[in-house]
């Protein structure tokens, strides 16, 4: 995978010089989204660059002066460990506002499915497949709990809670982790229960809300994989 | 030039970490600055006291930004994308609050260390 920062037409390939190389280690130890990835890499070499100038200016030969300017940014793992719990919080607050922004779109495809077809809970009823419903209701409940949490301190309500905070840097990814499985749960009951009442009839008879609350349920499930997968990686960054 | 390592003295960096947030945004104060500006401000104006290295003092900046204390936007110096800061309304509020705890937190040590009353007295 083409790495942020380093990969692109202003960055030299891993190898031509000690700059590069030192970009290229932070750009291999950065988890979070690829565009928060190259925008950290981009800012990293405008400061380095110009470190290194500066000792330049002032009479440093080329590779004293890489050196010098190196070793005030610091080491790799140390520059990449500083920015794991940010990065590890835009990667949560991205995934939280996702759901928070998807989750009533497919909730009102469900909606507008079981109240064109009168299936059971329109009737309030909970009968066959209908009655895994509740795992629905309950995985709605953790997401949004969840969900909560995670913007709440990804946000500006984040800096009140200052050092306590600091110190759970897993906290946003933990939490939006479980919103993201709480929303691929849901998903998953969702097109087990319209699978389960298609099989065991009577099925829908007005097939296209169904067929657009099953796509959109199938596309949000999937997303909501991906991210639960982003999220353990950018947890895993900051443990 | 020999190699520099992580400087902070006579400060202990325990002592500094608290005050982190409140330094980055003085050195905001007077105007949009970028990361290597910032730590330069932050050594020059310590007298060389505070060299961060200068890799963390972007997360640093990062978290402050995220927190809505400062806005970063980029530009084009010499070719380079380069991202600036300056105080959001919320960032300047935040620095008067650290500058008045920082008043009295010092005001007290100092009655206790340096032998001054504290509160002053008349």
């Amino acid at each position: 995978m083409a790495r942020a920062g380093v990969s692109g037409p202003r960055h030299r390939p891993a190898g031509r010089d000690p700059v590069a190389d030192w970009l290229a280690a932070i750009a291999a130890r950065l988890t979070g989204p690829a565009n928060a990835q190259v925008a950290i890499c981009d800012e990293l070499r405008d400061g380095l660059l110009e470190t290194l100038e500066r000792h330049l200016a002032r009479g440093c030969s080329r590779r004293e002066a890489t050196a010098t300017a190196l070793a005030e940014f610091g080491d790799p793992d140390t520059v990449a460990a500083a920015f794991a719990p940010e990065l590890a919080a835009v990667q949560a607050r991205r995934v939280a506002l996702g759901l928070l922004s998807t989750g009533p779109l497919v909730g009102l495809a469900w909606i507008a499915a079981v109240a064109a077809n009168a299936l059971p809970p329109w009737r309030l009823e909970l009968s066959g497949p209908w009655l895994a419903l509740p795992l629905v209701g309950l995985a709605l409940v953790v997401a949004g709990a969840a969900l909560g949490l995670t913007v709440a301190v990804t946000g500006p309500l984040g800096r009140r809670l200052g050092g306590w905070l600091a110190r759970r840097a897993a906290l946003p990814p933990t939490a939006a982790a479980v919103a993201a499985l709480a929303a691929v749960v849901a998903d998953l009951t969702l097109l087990t229960v319209i699978g389960g009442q298609t099989l065991i009839g009577p099925g829908p008879s007005v097939w296209a809300p169904v067929l657009l609350a099953v796509g959109a349920s199938l596309a949000r499930g999937t997303l909501a994989g991906r991210a639960l997968r982003r999220c353990l990686a950018a947890r895993a960054a900051v443990t | 030039m020999s190699l520099r390592r992580v400087v902070l003295l006579p400060m202990r960096a325990e002592v500094l970490k608290g005050h982190l947030d409140g330094l980055l945004l003085a050195t905001l104060a007077a105007g949009p600055r970028h990361g290597y500006a910032v730590k330069e401000a932050l050594r020059v104006g310590s007298g060389g006291h505070i060299d961060l290295p200068t890799g963390t003092v972007y997360p640093a900046l990062h978290r402050l930004e995220r927190a809505g204390l400062i806005r970063g936007s980029w530009s084009v110096v010499g070719g380079r994308r380069r991202r600036s800061y300056q105080l959001t309304p919320a960032g300047r509020r935040a620095l008067n609050q650290e500058r008045s705890s920082w008043q009295e937190f010092s005001a007290a040590v100092s009655a206790l260390l340096g032998g001054t009353p504290w509160p002053a007295q008349a």
